[in-house]
């Protein structure tokens, strides 16, 4: 055991508890950042693959359709705890809470790219009507900590 | 519950969001078909979930959940529509509130109509 002055063991033991008390920030900012980053990569990838958007807000498209169907896709989004700890930070400035901003039209680029791959695999040829929904999932602490959103719309079959 | 698999009589009723079903034409309006379920979340996908918060992004656990009651409530409505003698419903709207106590109500509902 190596003696240490009452000074130098003060700094010790401030420096490990912050370092102790904020790793769990630091590890969700790293494997956040990597894990955020590989599932946006691959949502860009499977976008570009896709080719022409079935999707439209249109009630009515020209042509006759032959084959009708509700479509629903679906996703509950949440921040890391290091977004979620940023977030807060912002918050109390007010503006832009950029985490939850970044977070959201993800979520809603994702649902949207379901609801084309949805539109696909049951055979139809576009996607009228077009809605797109976000509600609150309140946890049972009461804290809210994601968000739902969905997007339907009518599949249709020329 | 009978209600929560998808039962096969009632997959001839053809859903649309539009005030029409696309290529069809509507012989009659039967009225206002609704259909809801409230669904708390299982304890232990509260805490995965949590757990699942450290990379953030989508919570698959709860995506499923929500999925599966949506579902059950447009069941619910279909079944309600299929007993006024539907084989349409259109203008298919949903609504999401929350519940106290973590629970979710997902609500569904319609016009039922009778298409030629």
């Amino acid at each position: 055991m190596i003696k240490l002055d009452d000074r130098t063991a003060a700094i010790v033991w401030v420096v490990a508890s912050v370092t102790l008390s904020f790793a769990p920030f630091f590890l969700s900012w790293i494997l956040g950042n990597w894990y955020q980053g590989s599932k946006q990569k691959e949502l860009v990838q499977r976008e570009a693959a896709f080719g022409a958007d079935p999707l439209t807000t249109l009630r009515k498209v020209p042509g006759v359709a032959t084959d009708s169907g509700l479509l629903i896709s679906n996703i509950i989004m949440s921040v890391s705890w290091w977004q979620g700890m940023i977030g807060s930070i912002h918050a109390i400035f007010g503006g832009t809470i950029t985490t939850w901003d970044k977070t959201l039209s993800w979520g809603r680029q994702e649902v949207m790219q379901r609801l084309r791959e949805n539109c696909r695999d049951s055979g139809y040829d576009s996607v009228i009507n077009m809605r797109l929904e976000t509600s609150e999932i309140a946890s049972s602490k009461g804290k809210t900590r994601a968000l739902e959103i969905v997007a339907y719309g009518t599949g249709i079959k020329y | 519950m009978p209600d929560t698999q998808q039962t096969q009589p009632q997959a001839q009723i053809v859903m649309s969001n539009t005030e029409t079903i696309p290529g069809k034409v509507i012989a009659e309006s039967l009225g206002v078909v609704t259909g809801s379920t409230v669904r708390a979340k299982h304890i232990g996908k509260d805490i995965l979930a949590g757990l699942k918060n450290i990379v953030g992004g989508e919570l698959k656990g709860y995506t499923e959940l929500l999925q599966e009651a949506r579902a059950q409530a447009l069941q619910r409505m279909v079944a309600d529509a299929a007993k006024r003698g539907a084989n349409g419903v259109v203008n298919v709207r949903f609504a999401t509130s929350s519940v106290a106590g973590g629970a979710a109500e997902l609500f569904a509902y319609g016009t039922a109509v009778v298409l030629q």
